[in-house]
Formats: C-alpha cells, structure tokens, sequence
C-alpha cells in the first residue's frame, strides 16, 4: 500500500504540521514560565513571577472567578436543556428528525459575533439594559447546548435499547427504566458533552464581547483588552490555564466516549 | 382506554424537546428577525435607533466604495485561508484516518486539545512568534537577515486563520477518509500507480463530501472571525467583523451596523451556495 520510503516523507511532514499545529500553545506555556518579560531562545530562566503577578492582578482574578462562575451555570443549563433535546430527536423525532438536527446546530454556524449584535440589540429593544451575567449566560447558553447535543446524540444512537426493553419487560416504568437503566449507560456522554460546554462558555469570546459589562467581564474579554496595549508574559499565565484546562477535557472526553463521535463530516 | 393512555404518554415525551426549542427561538430566531427590523429604522445620536422606517441604511451602505472594499477583502482572506487550510489539513487527515487505533487516540487528543484552547491563546502564541522582536524573527536575525514583518498585515492574519481552523479540516476530511475502502488503495498500487496518481485520481475523489464540508466549515468561521484580524492585524486590515462592531459598539450606529451585518449574511450565503452547487455538478459530472 505505501513503500517505506513514502512512509518516512508522509511521517516527516506530519511531524512538521503537527509542530505547526502546537508552537503557539507551547510558546504560550513556555512564556509563562519564563524569568524575562520577553521570551527568547534561548530561554532565560524558569520563574514563577507571572503566576504571581496573576493571583496579585484584581482585575484577572475577578474575571477568572466570573468566567468560571458564567462557565458552571450554563454547563448546568445546557446539558439539561441537550440531553432532553438529544433524547426527543434520537428517539421521538419521527420525520422532524434531520430538521431538528440543523436547528439544533445552527447557532453554531452563524458568525457569533452577529448573534452577540443581535442579541445586544434585542435585550435593549426588551427594556433589559444592564445585562450582565443573565445575558452572558443566554449568549453562552447558544453556543454550548449544540456541543452537548451533539455528543449525547452520537452515544444514543450506538445505545443498545434491547437493555430497555428487559427492563420494561421485568416490570420497571418509563421513568425508572432511564433513571436506573438508560442514564448510567449514557452518562459518560453526557459528562464529555457537559466538560465540552463548561470549556467552550469559558472561552467564548465573541458574544462574550458584544454582551459584557462592568463588573461582568469573562477572562477572554479582558485579556483581549491587556493585549491590546501591553505585552507581559501575565496573560501567558490566563493562557496556561485554559491549557490545562483543555487537555483535561479532552483526555476525559477520550477515556469516556471516545473522541472520533466528534468527526463532522460524517464517517 | 389504552390507546389514551397511549396519547397521554406520547405527548408527555415532546416536552423533552421544549426547552431547546424555546432557547433557539426566544435567544436566536427572534433576535436575529429583530437585527433585520432594526436594519430598517433610522439612526440617531440621542438613541440607538428611532421608530422611523428607511431604507437608507442600505441604499447609503450599496453606495459607498468601502461596503464592498471591506466584504471583498473579507471573501478573499476566507478563500485563501480555506485553500491553505486544507492543503495543510489533508495530510493530517489522511495520516489520522489511516492510523492505527491507539495512535489515533494519541492523534486526536493532539488535534483537538488546540481547539479547546480558544482563539484568544492560541492568537496571542502567534503574537508571540510573529512579532518584529518575536520568537520567529530572533530566528531569522541570527541568520543575519532582517526582521520580517509578520504581525500587523495580511500575512499574520492568514497565518491565524489557517492555523486556528486546522483542527476542523482535520476532523471533518479525516471521517471521510476513513470510510474510504484501503483496498482501493491498495488495487491502484498494484496496478502500478504510484503515489500521487493514486491520491489524486482514488482517495482525493472520494473524500469529496469531507472536503466539501470542511471547506465550506472554515470558510464560514473564517469570515467571521474577529480576534485575529483585530489582535494579528493591529485593527489596519478591516474586516466586515470588525467592523460591524465598530459600528455598533463605537459609532453607536445600531441601524447601520446591523444593516451591513445583513448585507454581509446575504453575499455569505449566495457565495456559500454557489460552492456547494458547483461542488454537487462536478460530483455528478465525476461520479
């Protein structure tokens, strides 16, 4: 199928595309650490003194606590709201079924700095003015119910409902057969659906932009403004927390549904 | 009796789907039908906007040079950061899809991790590298050539660009690939085709729906981005994003920012279809 030769080419240049693919993450973490303000190669120094410019930072720490504050209530919300969604289109959809479908996913493929805009503009047309956290968390709510609706999907449709029927068929209710059968057997999707929606709130940054406030400002909006002017390494800090936080939600993700149910193009 | 009990329990299953039905329309279908209303009204400098009907917001928009400068600029850097995109990406995939289970694994968390990063990191790790004084430039120094300007123009933008979308082309061309039968492959080999001839004439046609998709995907994203025009370009390089927040946000024009915004929806649209239309005719035309 493909000679040795061709092998080690096909090998090197995914290895070059992958280095591609992580250098800015990397650097991200490597300035963090770095004793200088500027990273250079070669490095200075390890240093923790960004770190602790960070914790030392009101205005970083008050929007780190308000965008995991934000993240948990709409994780909450969403995977409520995803999971009864994904339970009627998988299973009482009927015809509606690849109508709902697009539905459910279509906020995802709006721009959403036009969804910040017009919800912006909605809220105020409404009477509702200050909108703060309620307003991230309707924003946010958008963007993340998608993401666990499509990974609760992708596990109800492999769910084996013969093991529903035993039960049903030994004498247990609607309810009980999915609180003591069905939900242990798809919790593992929910939890991935519902780490990917407390990840994706927390980074959010478009709509996060249109619709934040004083004194309701998520991490991203304010690292956002820092970059803007200046240049020290104490937003590389904000940066290694979202790393961290994202290999633990995708190493979560592998372990419990597997990450292939995320293909888009259908496999 | 039964078959009302039947009804009963049948409509008490639809509820399942109410909440995400109310939170897409009451929090997108609703807003964005009042984003076009308000694209509609009349602009004033005491109020976001007054009750007066014109259509002035997009007759004064289609007039002016700079609509279709900024939406013409922003189509080309969604092109060209979908075309690299994907050159970059079918490797990638193509490498994913034919690995070996537990190297998949390893693949996917590689691929994926990035995307959870979010936008503003990964960005500001290309500030980083991309500077005049940055990481890439100290590189080229030490060659003993001058800085290139990197950062600040086009060229850091659509590094940006393709870089942040590479996991979506990844893994929307990689499900594709992976459907693909590897004894096709491998009958075209024996055959004696060589290698490209196999890729362009066997895997490339029939990952045709991947590429589709993918492409389509990032297109849309890419458009719309607005983290890395504003922080890779310096806010030199205008894109629709910008600014229609600019617009709204700063010139506090609501009507005519969410006119431009519509504007800018109904050329994505028609450009996006005739894609997908030229994309379906040659499909047909091959298969």
């Amino acid at each position: 199928m493909i000679r040795r030769g061709e092998r080690q080419w096909m090998n090197l240049t995914v290895a070059v595309l992958y280095a591609f693919l992580l250098a800015p993450v990397v650097v991200v973490a490597l300035a963090a650490l770095n004793a200088g303000t500027y990273l250079r190669f070669p490095p200075q120094g390890l240093s923790f003194r960004w770190f602790v410019a960070f914790a030392n930072s009101r205005t970083f720490t008050d929007s780190l606590r308000f965008s995991l504050e934000l993240a948990t209530i709409v994780t909450a919300a969403a995977t409520v709201v995803g999971t009864m969604a994904a339970l009627w289109v998988v299973r009482f959809a009927g015809r509606f079924r690849t109508t709902l479908r697009v539905l459910m996913i279509a906020p995802l493929a709006v721009p959403g700095i036009l969804t910040g805009i017009a919800l912006l503009i909605f809220f105020y047309g409404l009477g509702w003015q200050k909108t703060g956290l309620g307003g991230l968390v309707a924003g946010h709510m958008l963007i993340c119910v998608p993401y666990v609706f499509l990974i609760t999907t992708a596990v109800l449709i492999r769910f084996d409902r013969t093991l529903e029927e035993a039960a049903r068929n030994l004498g247990a209710g609607p309810f009980q057969t999915f609180w003591r059968v069905t939900l242990p057997l798809i919790k593992g999707g929910i939890i991935s659906g519902a780490v990917f929606a407390f990840v994706t709130s927390y980074d959010e940054f478009n709509i996060s932009l249109l619709l934040s406030g004083v004194g309701s400002t998520p991490l991203p909006i304010e690292l956002f403004d820092y970059l803007r002017f200046s240049f020290d390494p104490t937003a590389a800090v904000a940066g290694t927390i979202s790393i961290a936080m994202a290999l633990v939600v995708v190493l979560i993700t592998q372990k419990l549904v597997g990450l292939e149910s995320l293909y888009f193009g259908g496999g | 009796m039964a078959s009302l009990q039947r009804g009963h329990r049948a409509a008490g299953r639809h509820l399942l789907i109410a909440p995400a039905l109310a939170t897409l329309v009451v929090l997108f279908v609703l807003p964005y039908l009042n984003l076009f209303m308000i694209s509609l009204l009349t602009p004033s400098h005491q109020a976001p906007y007054l009750h007066v009907f014109t259509l002035e917001n997009y007759l004064g928009l289609a007039r002016d040079l700079l609509t279709w400068e900024v939406i013409g600029r922003t189509l080309w850097l969604g092109a060209v950061t979908t075309v690299i995109c994907l050159a970059v990406s079918y490797p990638l995939a193509y490498h994913l899809a034919r690995a070996s289970h537990r190297l998949r694994g390893v693949l996917m968390i590689m691929v994926i991790s990035p995307l959870l990063v979010g936008v503003l990191i990964r960005t500001y790790g290309w500030m980083i590298l991309l500077q005049d004084t940055g990481l890439v430039n100290q590189f080229v120094n030490a060659l003993g050539l001058r800085s290139l300007p990197l950062m600040y123009n086009t060229t850091g933008i659509l590094i940006g660009l393709v870089h942040v979308f590479i996991p979506f082309m990844v893994l929307a061309i990689a499900g594709t690939i992976q459907s693909i039968d590897p004894a096709l492959e491998f009958a075209s080999r024996s055959l004696g085709a060589g290698a490209w001839r196999t890729f362009w004439r066997v895997v490339f046609p029939l990952s045709m729906p991947g590429v589709v998709a993918g492409t389509t995907l990032v297109f849309v994203l890419a458009i719309s981005s607005y983290v890395i025009p504003s922080l890779l370009g310096g806010f030199t390089v205008l894109t629709v994003p910008l600014l229609v927040v600019r617009t709204v946000t700063e010139l506090f024009n609501w009507p005519g920012g969410s006119a431009f915004a519509i504007i800018f929806f109904v050329v994505s649209l028609v450009v996006i279809w005739s894609y997908l239309r030229a994309m379906g005719r040659a499909s047909r035309a091959v298969g």
